[in-house]
């Protein structure tokens, strides 16, 4: 068994046991350094003073521009947008006879029948017939066939 | 130049250049070496240093000298150490030896310490302390940096590092014996 091994029996190799770095280096690493630190303080960060803050002040501006965001959609989510008009006026300025060959080419599955203009419903008529009174009810009950029991 | 007028110097932003560039060429020496103990690989060292360097810039404005400015570059230093091992462990998803044994094969590429059996088994000894117990021996045992220096580094008590020290060393000349005697024992048998 060999002797134990004592750190202050053992011949130290000075602050620098590892071997040199390439030569010229610590000439060389000063100017490197500079380029570095030289280099960022020509171009200040817009946003610096932000991380400077304190950290209450950058919690408030973060929460304010949170609500300011949410806010700002709720308000654009409730205003007409001009989108409907402006669409309108384009479709204005079509000629019908174009807009007719589009609808009827085929593809759009849209038929003569549909673009049919009907007469427009007499909502007034359709009130009236559909709410008759006591007495025009009997008159018209009293006016059908006795012999037809559909009726009765 | 002295720290006090490298320091006065810097608040001037016209002579700042100068005298950081006075205070990178007093310092970079021993940080560079601090480093390299603690990283082996002198490309890491490199990168490791020149980043202390850039952080030293950026707060010395803010130093407010209740400490000597070596003192307070050697803490940067020590935690860009720290802060670049643990990262290395993390990025890698090594376990503490397999990062042990990385640093163990730059050493033995290292032509310093390549011919020399003992000094190679003395560097692999100290990489297998946990690297805020090889950084505490690093300042005490090559550096020979008195305990109150070393306190104002890490930040840990007095008595707390010269345990650290003395429980390091005890470990090391095991570690060294016992890979003595293995070596031993291996040339006899055969």
């Amino acid at each position: 068994m060999k002797t134990p091994f004592r750190l202050d029996e053992h011949p130290r190799r000075g602050p620098q046991p590892l071997s040199s770095p390439p030569a010229g280096y610590f000439e060389q690493l000063p100017t490197r350094i500079m380029a570095q630190v030289a280099a960022p303080a020509r171009r200040p960060q817009p946003l610096a003073w932000l991380w400077a803050a304190p950290a209450s002040l950058r919690t408030g501006l973060a929460s304010t521009l949170l609500l300011g965001t949410f806010a700002a959609s709720l308000w654009l989510g409730n205003t007409p947008l001009g989108r409907p008009a402006a669409t309108a006026d384009t479709l204005a300025a079509v000629p019908q006879q174009q807009l007719l060959e589009y609808l009827t080419n085929g593809e759009t599955h849209v038929d003569m029948l549909d673009l049919a203009e009907l007469p427009t419903r007499q909502l007034g008529l359709t009130k009236h017939y559909l709410r008759p009174s006591a007495s025009e009810l009997t008159a018209a009950l009293d006016g059908q066939p006795a012999d037809e029991p559909g009726v009765l | 130049m002295e720290d006090p007028e490298i320091l006065l110097k810097f608040q001037d932003p016209a002579s700042r250049n100068l005298a950081f560039n006075q205070l990178v060429r007093k310092y970079q020496q021993k940080v560079y070496w601090h480093v390299r103990k603690m990283v082996v690989d002198h490309a890491d060292a490199d990168d490791l240093t020149q980043d202390v360097f850039v952080k030293v810039f950026q707060h010395l404005a803010n130093f407010r000298q209740d400490a000597a400015l070596f003192t307070w570059i050697y803490r940067i230093a020590t935690n860009e150490c720290l802060s670049f091992l643990q990262s290395k462990r993390r990025k890698f998803f090594l376990p503490l030896n397999d990062v042990g044994a990385e640093l163990a094969a730059k050493l033995e590429a290292d032509p310093a310490i390549a011919g020399d059996e003992i000094e190679l088994r003395l560097q692999k000894a100290i990489l297998r302390l946990p690297d805020k117990q090889r950084l505490v021996f690093n300042l005490r045992y090559y550096d020979e940096m008195p305990y109150e220096q070393m306190a104002e580094v890490t930040g840990t008590s007095v008595g707390a590092l010269k345990a650290s020290y003395h429980h390091a060393a005890r470990k090391i000349e095991d570690y060294v014996t016992k890979a003595d005697n293995l070596t031993a024992a291996t040339d006899e048998a055969d």
